[in-house]
């Protein structure tokens, strides 16, 4: 009976435990949705009223038991209307339906009561003037007009380049810069896996071997070790080399001798690489070998039957492999780090003028934005919540590339299992 | 049929493609060797004859090798036993429809970017942690002693288990509330770490995002083993928890040692959490509760900044050859491992 109990303990234990493995994931599931759009739901404006008599109008910015912190009128420039109220000398708060909020150009807020004339003031009390981009009475809004609020300010984040500080306005060119990098990856590390898979089925002596082996080796190692040799071999190396030839006249000013787009692509690719290795491997070993043997029978050379039956029939495995490597290349942020990524390019990598892609141009990335705004931004209490809508949206990303991933892989299995005589 | 020429233009024609096709093969395998052959020449080329390193290089690098290490323990002490309770609930005792949940679930844990997991440790879990060591030390003493104590007095009466973690979520959920609430009340300074960016902080977000893999290799290995070994043990009147501890776990063992060396090696060259977490300040010694700098932090910070072919350039070249041989090793034991495990459990299968 004694050891049926113990029995019963133990199993207790590692079931407990699972449970709290399913209940940190859902907490971090539910922490990232709720951060994540927070910054997008238009807040409450508050009127406080001090014991002294004197009234702040702002939002909520933090607070603790001692006391709370306002966002008030930014008179000169960002960051400069924190409030620190103690709770002990406030008298009442309120949210008044009449407060307005004012939003300027250049990102900052004025908050006041009243009407449209009371606008007009506020907007001539801006220590350095600039133009008001939107008034709003967020106190006032219903349900649908929030959720318009909302929608919009969603919009903002995705369609509008962020202003000088990197604090407000939105992410477009981070997403497009992140989009363009993982595309160039894949250009690259495609045709190289799908060379090297071939290598790999046709050969099976000690060049395989060796091959295969560095291949699984090259899965441990840490991706900062990419981004030093990124910055050594291809930066400091390649991309000199290539300076002093092409572009000596521009010496001293680097063009591909800084990090940029193509090397970071590159170090990417040979990131992901053995995802998309292995991943065509198993795609090749689900086929039937009568498959294989058939073309072969019928006069076929290895090579053709890779590459006209083989192939074909693994498209799935490889479209598989390389949704695999872009959500890995899409969380990679320590290699880039080192390899050309920045806080605010001055150009997009991709735009209008010819050639349209530009590899040696530095570029912004979500995930660097992600780490930037949350550590390095000079206005924390704005940055941190950026930060979580950036991680919200990498993750969304990269989440949805490995749901499809994973639904590719189900619909290949169905295939080969009607094709597996 | 055909006239001789179309013949001989159509296998010309065959040849030619395949000639190409040789030639995309070896240009590209021969592309991809030269890149994996470049890591380790390029990293072991700091050693030849330069720029003098910086003065008390050594000592620098043992400290950062004591944080990469100290980071990488207190990782392992968070994902290990949350890692291999789930890998053998999962494995042992699940219901075939909670774990075609759990599964995917933990693979879009490892998909996560390591840089969410640094914000949410920094922004989030940093301040909170400063005030509530003790909290999350009591934490983790009361949970798993409610549980086991549950399952003392009431896990006879339960006959399936597979189900058992949606049942106790409640439980957990509610233990955890006591404990937080209690924690809340007592004023914060009982234990104050040295630092708001520590060890112990990393060693949270850094196990947490190692579970997944921890969870998936010792699940496989666990795996392994074939059926007839549990069977002929339940045959002979054992309880799965006794089949699991006495046939399956030690049939599994080397293979769930890999799992732990590979989940190490891992976490010794994750980057992103250390550097937003751990407060980058060399410090060395033990501590759980210090700040600490680790080599890969060390790279991603100093790398960009200094000159090439200075002695400070050699210095983290050389820093990023320890990682490396540190990171490589316990792979290739861990799949040595591995490969062993799953020849003789064939055997074993096969023999069976």
């Amino acid at each position: 009976m004694n050891r049926q109990r113990t029995a019963a303990a133990g199993t207790w234990l590692i079931a407990g435990l699972t449970a709290c493995v399913l209940g940190a994931l859902c907490a971090f599931v539910v922490l990232l949705a709720d951060a994540g759009l927070a910054p997008f739901w238009p807040a409450a404006v508050e009127a406080v009223r001090l014991h002294d008599g004197r009234e702040q109008v702002g939002e909520l910015a933090g607070g603790d038991a001692a006391a709370i912190v306002l966002r008030t009128s930014e008179i000169e420039r960002i960051g400069d209307g924190y409030r620190r109220l103690p709770r002990a000398a406030i008298a009442a708060r309120t949210r008044p339906a009449d407060a307005i909020a004012l939003t300027l150009a250049d990102g900052r807020r004025l908050f006041g009561r009243g009407g449209p004339a009371q606008a007009a003031a506020l907007l001539a009390t801006a220590a350095t003037p600039a133009q008001a981009v939107d008034l709003a009475q967020p106190n006032a809004l219903g349900a649908l007009a929030r959720l318009g609020a909302f929608a919009r300010g969603v919009g903002r984040f995705l369609g509008t380049p962020p202003s000088a500080s990197s604090l407000i306005g939105g992410v477009l060119p981070a997403l497009l810069g992140t989009v363009t990098l993982v595309l160039l990856m894949s250009a690259v590390v495609l045709p190289l896996g799908v060379a090297t898979a071939a290598y790999l089925h046709r050969r099976r002596g000690a060049g395989a071997r060796v091959l295969r082996g560095a291949i699984n080796m090259l899965a441990g190692v840490p991706s900062i070790v990419y981004g030093v040799l990124g910055l050594g071999l291809l930066v400091h190396g390649a991309g000199a080399g290539i300076d002093r030839l092409f572009y000596a006249e521009r010496l001293p000013m680097p063009t591909f001798g800084s990090g940029g787009l193509l090397w970071a692509a590159l170090t990417l690719a040979l990131l992901t690489l053995p995802v998309v290795v292995v991943s065509i491997e198993e795609g090749l070993a689900r086929v039937a070998p009568s498959l294989g043997e058939g073309s072969l029978a019928l006069g076929a050379t290895r090579d053709e039957t890779f590459r006209r039956l083989l192939l074909p029939a693994i498209r799935p495995a490889l479209l598989t492999g390389l949704v695999l490597a872009i959500a890995r290349a899409a969380g990679a942020v320590a290699p880039l780090m080192l390899v050309g990524v920045v806080k605010l390019a001055p150009a997009l990598p991709l735009d209008a003028t010819f050639p349209y892609l530009h590899p040696s141009r530095q570029f912004m990335h979500l995930g660097f934005a992600v780490y930037d705004s949350a550590l390095a931004s000079a206005d924390a209490i704005r940055g941190v919540p950026r930060a979580y809508a950036c991680a919200a949206l990498l993750v969304a990303v990269v989440v949805v590339l490995n749901l499809s991933a994973i639904l590719l892989r189900n619909r290949l299995r169905e295939r080969y299992r009607a094709l597996d005589f | 049929m055909f006239s001789e020429d179309f013949v001989r233009a159509a296998t010309r024609r065959r040849l030619r493609r395949g000639r190409r096709f040789a030639l995309f093969v070896g240009l590209g395998t021969g592309l991809v060797l030269v890149g994996l052959l470049s890591i380790p020449l390029f990293l072991l080329g700091a050693l030849l004859p330069g720029p003098a390193l910086p003065p008390a290089f050594g000592a620098e690098l043992a400290r950062l090798l004591a944080g990469s290490l100290r980071a990488a323990v207190c990782a392992m002490l968070v994902a290990l036993p949350l890692g291999f309770a789930t890998a053998a609930f999962s494995a042992h005792f699940c219901a075939p429809r909670l774990r075609a949940w759990l599964k995917p679930a933990l693979e879009m844990l490892e998909a996560v970017p390591t840089v969410v997991l640094g914000l949410v440790a920094a922004a989030t879990f940093a301040p909170w942690l400063k005030l509530h060591v003790a909290t999350l030390l009591a934490a983790i003493a009361v949970v798993p002693a409610v549980l086991l104590a549950a399952g003392f007095a009431l896990g006879a009466r339960v006959r399936d288990a597979g189900r058992l973690p949606l049942a106790l979520l409640p439980l957990v959920a509610a233990t955890l509330a006591i404990v937080l609430a209690i924690g809340a009340q007592r004023d914060a300074a009982a234990v104050v770490p040295a630092s708001p960016w520590n060890a112990a902080l990393v060693g949270v977000a850094l196990g947490f995002a190692a579970l997944p893999l921890v969870f998936s290799l010792a699940e496989d290995a666990l795996l392994l083993v074939p059926g007839a070994h549990a069977q002929a043990a339940f045959a002979l009147g054992a309880t799965r928890w006794q089949a699991l501890t006495s046939i399956v776990l030690p049939a599994a063992g080397s293979g769930i040692v890999a799992a732990a060396l590979l989940g190490f090696s891992r976490c010794f060259g994750e980057t992103m959490i250390v550097l937003m977490a751990s407060g980058n300040t060399p410090i060395g010694g033990f501590d759980p509760l210090a700040g600490l700098r680790s080599l890969s932090a060390e790279l991603a910070l100093g790398m960009s900044e200094a000159a090439p072919a200075s002695g400070a350039y050699r210095a983290l070249l050389l820093a990023a050859l320890v990682l490396l041989l540190a990171t490589v090793v316990p792979n290739l034991l861990a799949d040595r491992v591995r490969e062993r495990l799953r020849r003789r459990l064939a055997a074993d299968a096969r023999a069976a």
